[in-house]
């Protein structure tokens, strides 16, 4: 005896899950960007807001011996920003610490 | 006597071979058709049969010989016929108009010289397999000695054997599994100044590509984090320093998203925007699907904040 009404599912799981992951398909970007000179700068956005960005650029920073800071945007949330081509470093250590699947990772640059 | 007979059936095989070249010049006028009824019950029918082959083995593989022959026309239709689907998208684009037929004029050159290289190939090929031939049917004879002597009829799993046989050997990239290559002029980057670096041949990478220059544009652009325009030289200017191998990187990752067919990797693909998406349509499979968006994301100050703010007010 099971009524279906009765159920209780909640039909709004899926569409508050996705709202919790950060834009489209949860993919988290990897971006670099070309400073004065031969410096430059990796971003990485895209970081689901469950997690405390603030601690993982403490985290990164340690790791990688470079500086790092989060930046606050208004269309893509929080976004990480560190110092230097990361782009390999930061896609090892998200996806080593769990913290990211590899196949949401996108890489994007030269 | 027996190196006779082993020679002799070569040079008959040889003339037939011309009846065969005969026979694709025929094939324009249309009187393929009677010849090739006239010769299945020869031997050599199998011989003449590979040229066409090398010919048309790109698209249509083992398909009976007269459907070849409609295919071969088919396939000359389709080549006339495809710039005209090239030039649909084109007046779409808000493009000047006084660009656009040259755009189509560039188009159809490119299409007769890839035919003309076709073509020459083919006869190289088929020069080099006169050669061949002569050896490749001694090797033939060697195997199946009991086909010399004799006049009787072959039978039909000899002849299939005997035919796949020669398509390997021919064709080894057919044994591996179909490779097009997709053969693309190097991208040319000069660095301007110390600041600014020049895509000299980016125009003529849009035209082989057959992607509007702006859409490779917004998505070099996106990637590489930067800003940039084409300039009066047709040369594309993008800000920051970059080295050919890096463009080459980005260029490889535009084609494998927007150029080749995600289902059959063919480059012969056309964008199209459809309600605010660009579909990517195949003219090979027909398979028709949805490419990301370019979207250049999230972009950090690295300029000067002050001269910034001093813009903005």
């Amino acid at each position: 005896m099971s009524i279906q009404n009765l159920n209780t599912f909640d039909p709004f799981a899926d569409a508050i899950k996705s709202s919790e992951d950060d834009v489209q398909d949860g993919l988290v970007h990897v971006r670099i960007q070309q400073r004065n000179g031969r410096k430059t700068l990796t971003t990485v956005q895209g970081l689901s807001s469950e997690y405390d960005l603030k601690k993982i650029v403490r985290a990164c920073k340690k790791e990688f011996a470079c500086n790092g800071t989060v930046v606050e945007h208004s269309e893509y949330g929080e976004v990480l920003q560190l110092q230097g081509d990361q782009r390999e470093n930061i896609c090892q250590w998200l996806t080593k610490s769990g913290l990211v699947k590899p196949e949401q990772l996108k890489v994007h640059g030269f | 006597m027996d190196d006779d007979m082993i020679f002799d059936p070569t040079l008959k095989k040889k003339k037939k071979k011309k009846t065969g070249f005969d026979m694709e010049a025929a094939l324009a006028g249309e009187q393929g058709e009677n010849t090739s009824k006239e010769v299945p019950a020869d031997l050599g029918d199998v011989d003449v049969d590979i040229p066409e082959d090398d010919n048309l083995d790109l698209d249509n593989f083992g398909k009976k010989k007269k459907k070849k022959k409609k295919a071969f026309f088919n396939l000359e239709e389709l080549e006339s016929a495809l710039p005209e689907s090239k030039e649909e998208p084109a007046p779409e684009e808000p493009e000047p108009a006084e660009e656009e037929p040259v755009d189509d004029l560039d188009l159809d050159i490119d299409f007769s010289k890839s035919k003309k290289k076709k073509k020459k190939k083919n006869i190289d090929e088929l020069v080099a397999e006169d050669e061949y031939k002569g050896e490749d049917k001694e090797n033939v004879e060697d195997v199946h000695g009991d086909w010399v002597g004799s006049d009787r009829d072959y039978t039909y799993d000899e002849l299939l054997e005997r035919v796949f046989d020669i398509m390997r050997e021919k064709n080894p990239s057919m044994v591996s599994g179909k490779k097009q290559k997709f053969i693309m002029r190097p991208p040319q980057v000069v660095r301007i100044g110390t600041k600014k670096t020049s895509f000299a041949n980016f125009t003529e990478i849009c035209k082989t590509l057959h992607r509007q220059p702006k859409h490779l544009l917004d998505f070099l652009l996106a990637e590489l984090g930067t800003s940039g325009s084409v300039d009066g030289n047709a040369q594309l200017i993008i800000k920051g320093r970059f080295q050919q191998k890096q463009i080459e990187n980005v260029l490889r990752r535009y084609i494998k998203e927007y150029v080749t067919c995600h289902t059959c990797r063919s480059p012969d693909t056309i964008l199209q925007k459809d309600t605010r998406l660009f579909f990517l349509q195949c003219e090979t499979c027909g398979s028709r699907c949805s490419v990301a968006s370019i979207k250049s994301g999230f972009q950090a100050v690295t300029g000067k904040r002050a001269a910034i703010r001093a813009k903005t007010a």
